[in-house]
């Protein structure tokens, strides 16, 4: 279903917009180096900043379209945006600031209730403390909870993991993905961090130069050879969603369905929230992976999976494997491997790598 | 017997209890009927962006530097019996302004005006537009981002305003005496008093005791605006 469309054409100062796309329910990542339009798009979107030609509309709704002089202003949009320094207001504490948009919907239309906001962000402690008082994350939090009570119909967040550190963006990463599944709501996420917008979704928009250079899943952009010179500083990673099989008062297990057979893994539990059939986004890296011929049986590496090679892709002296074992996995070999293994499209690999080289990003 | 002179030295008459009193009510009133329109004022000016606006900038800045028996005589102009509005007032409504404790209550105003809006201007420049912002995403048109964000967030900068225009009213002379006339227990104020007694000979104590007055009043309403802009931060920024 498409939740947002948007045809802009926008200029200030002698930068150019001009951007075509339509995004469907769920989490799609927009991608792309600062200055490249990603948070102008995005004031767009909210209605902080007008079009000069073209569309935005949200199924039959139009909210900005210059030739028929159609213009939703930002307080009627229903569109939720956390800011990337969170902006809570500093004269209120965190109740009142979870509470200010309340004032402006009908209860009948209240998408959900301060308890259920205050449970799913774990900030029971944090209601009567002062923005000030809050660390980076805190603070973070109570602007999505803030945002998620003015019961938006679309959420849109800038750099929502800028100002956190690795172990809190492990902390806003599920919660996001969480609020979007439990609480059907699309969520836009601008970000110049590949690996941070992978682990929230693999529906990517990259953006260039007030530009879309593509759009579309990760692996599809990586076939197309799309991602490579913009990710080359970040890393190419490997991001599978594995579901919650079995969860423990201090560990759960994640599994993963593979073309043949099952891959598990089990972690201890740092927080509290999950629920059986959760996904989590689990981690690796390309140059962790093993690729064999056959199958090897006197190794100690568990996780052996039998794919495809779907493409190879050259890149400088880096050549990437793009494997399918049931899911994409893509593969950092060197030329001389490629060359003495004899790989090419189409042939039938195994994939090795152990169980310590997946992440969750937890 | 030498203490009872003292005694009788700081026993106030009542023209000059009148006086006081008068100017605190002028200062007062200016000085709350300038609040609104200054909060707009300082409002437009901190976050439009304009061409014109230095012209607008300098048409609003006049009465704080032009002598203020100028801004008496165009008060006089315009809303004497014969001035440009005044004249309607008065034969449409029969309302006199000139030389009415209305009259002094305008004056003060206007000479006071733009250092309400300076105060103003400043304290909201100094609030990132960025909440009014996060408000209206958050459902709030301009007037509700305006009183539920900007306004309690320039708060300490709105009371120094008023404070400011209070003390500024208190001390105003020249346009008073212009437009309001010298009217003992209806326009004269305690600046008008001070200069009344110091042009009578052998008044030289009624006007001492204005003067120490005077001086009193201005240091209270300066030092306690200090004080509670101070605490405001403190309570902004400590609680």
């Amino acid at each position: 279903m498409t939740a947002l469309s948007i045809d802009i054409k926008w200029s200030r100062d002698n930068f150019k917009l001009e951007m075509q796309a339509d995004f469907t329910d769920g989490i799609t990542g927009i991608f792309g180096a600062s200055g490249a339009g990603k948070s102008s798009l995005l004031q767009l979107i909210a209605g902080l900043e007008k079009l000069d030609e073209g569309q935005i509309s949200i199924g039959d709704d139009i909210l900005d379209n210059s030739t028929i002089k159609q213009f939703t202003a930002s307080h009627k949009r229903q569109i939720g945006y956390v800011f990337q320094e969170g902006r809570l207001f500093p004269h209120m504490n965190v109740r009142q600031n979870l509470l200010f948009a309340t004032k402006y919907i009908k209860i009948s239309q209240q998408q959900f209730m301060l308890s259920e906001i205050v449970e799913l962000l774990e900030i029971e402690s944090l209601l009567d403390k002062l923005p000030r008082q809050l660390s980076g994350g805190e603070k973070q939090r109570i602007a999505i909870g803030r945002s998620l009570l003015s019961s938006p119909r679309l959420l849109l967040m800038d750099e929502p993991f800028s100002a956190l550190d690795t172990s809190l963006r492990r902390q806003i990463i599920p919660f996001l993905i969480k609020i979007n599944q439990k609480l059907k709501l699309p969520i836009l996420v601008v970000s110049h961090d590949l690996p941070d917008l992978l682990s929230l979704s693999q529906k990517l928009l990259l953006v260039k130069n007030g530009q879309i250079l593509a759009q579309g899943n990760y692996f599809e952009l990586i076939e197309k050879d799309l991602l490579i010179d913009i990710m080359k500083e970040s890393g190419l990673i490997n991001m599978i969603p594995f579901k919650i099989e079995h969860i423990d008062t201090d560990y759960f297990e994640l599994s993963k369905k593979t073309n043949k057979g099952i891959i598990s893994i089990k972690r201890e539990k740092q927080l509290q929230h999950f629920e059986l059939n959760d996904e989590i986004h689990v981690s690796l890296r390309p140059e962790d992976i093993v690729i064999a011929l056959h199958q090897v049986e006197d190794v100690s590496i568990r996780n052996q999976l039998e794919g495809t090679i779907l493409q190879i892709i050259k890149h400088g002296n880096q050549i990437y494997c793009l494997v399918d074992v049931g899911f994409k996995l893509l593969v950092t070999i060197t030329e001389t491997s490629r060359k003495n293994l004899k790989l090419a499209e189409g042939k039938t690999v195994w994939c090795l790598f152990k169980s310590m080289a997946l992440k969750v990003n937890i | 017997m030498h203490l009872l002179s003292m005694t009788n030295y700081f026993e106030l008459t009542s023209t000059e209890w009148e006086a006081i009193s008068l100017s605190l009510q002028v200062a007062f009133w200016s000085a709350l009927l300038c609040l609104p329109l200054a909060i707009f004022t300082g409002w437009f000016l901190a976050r439009r962006q304009f061409k014109t606006k230095f012209l607008f900038e300098g048409f609003i800045n006049l009465p704080l530097v032009l002598p203020p028996v100028a801004t008496g005589f165009i008060l006089l102009l315009l809303l004497g019996r014969n001035g440009l509005i005044g004249q309607f007032l008065n034969e449409m409504f029969g309302i006199k302004i000139a030389f009415s404790y209305y009259a002094a209550v305008i004056a003060s105003m206007i000479v006071a005006f733009p250092l309400s809006v300076r105060s103003m201007r400043l304290s909201i420049e100094m609030i990132d537009p960025a909440y009014e912002e996060a408000a209206r995403t958050l459902g709030a048109d301009r007037w509700q981002s305006f009183f539920r964000i900007t306004l309690p967030l320039a708060l300490p900068g709105i009371i120094s305003g008023f404070i400011l225009a209070f003390a500024r009213s208190l001390g105003e002379f020249g346009a008073t005496i212009i437009f309001a006339g010298n009217i003992a227990g209806e326009t004269q104020t305690l600046p008008l008093a001070l200069y009344s007694a110091i042009q009578i000979p052998g008044q030289e104590t009624t006007a001492f005791r204005l003067l120490i007055i005077a001086v009193i009043f201005s240091f209270i309403a300066m030092a306690g605006s200090e004080l509670l802009v101070k605490n405001l931060h403190h309570r902004k920024h400590k609680a």
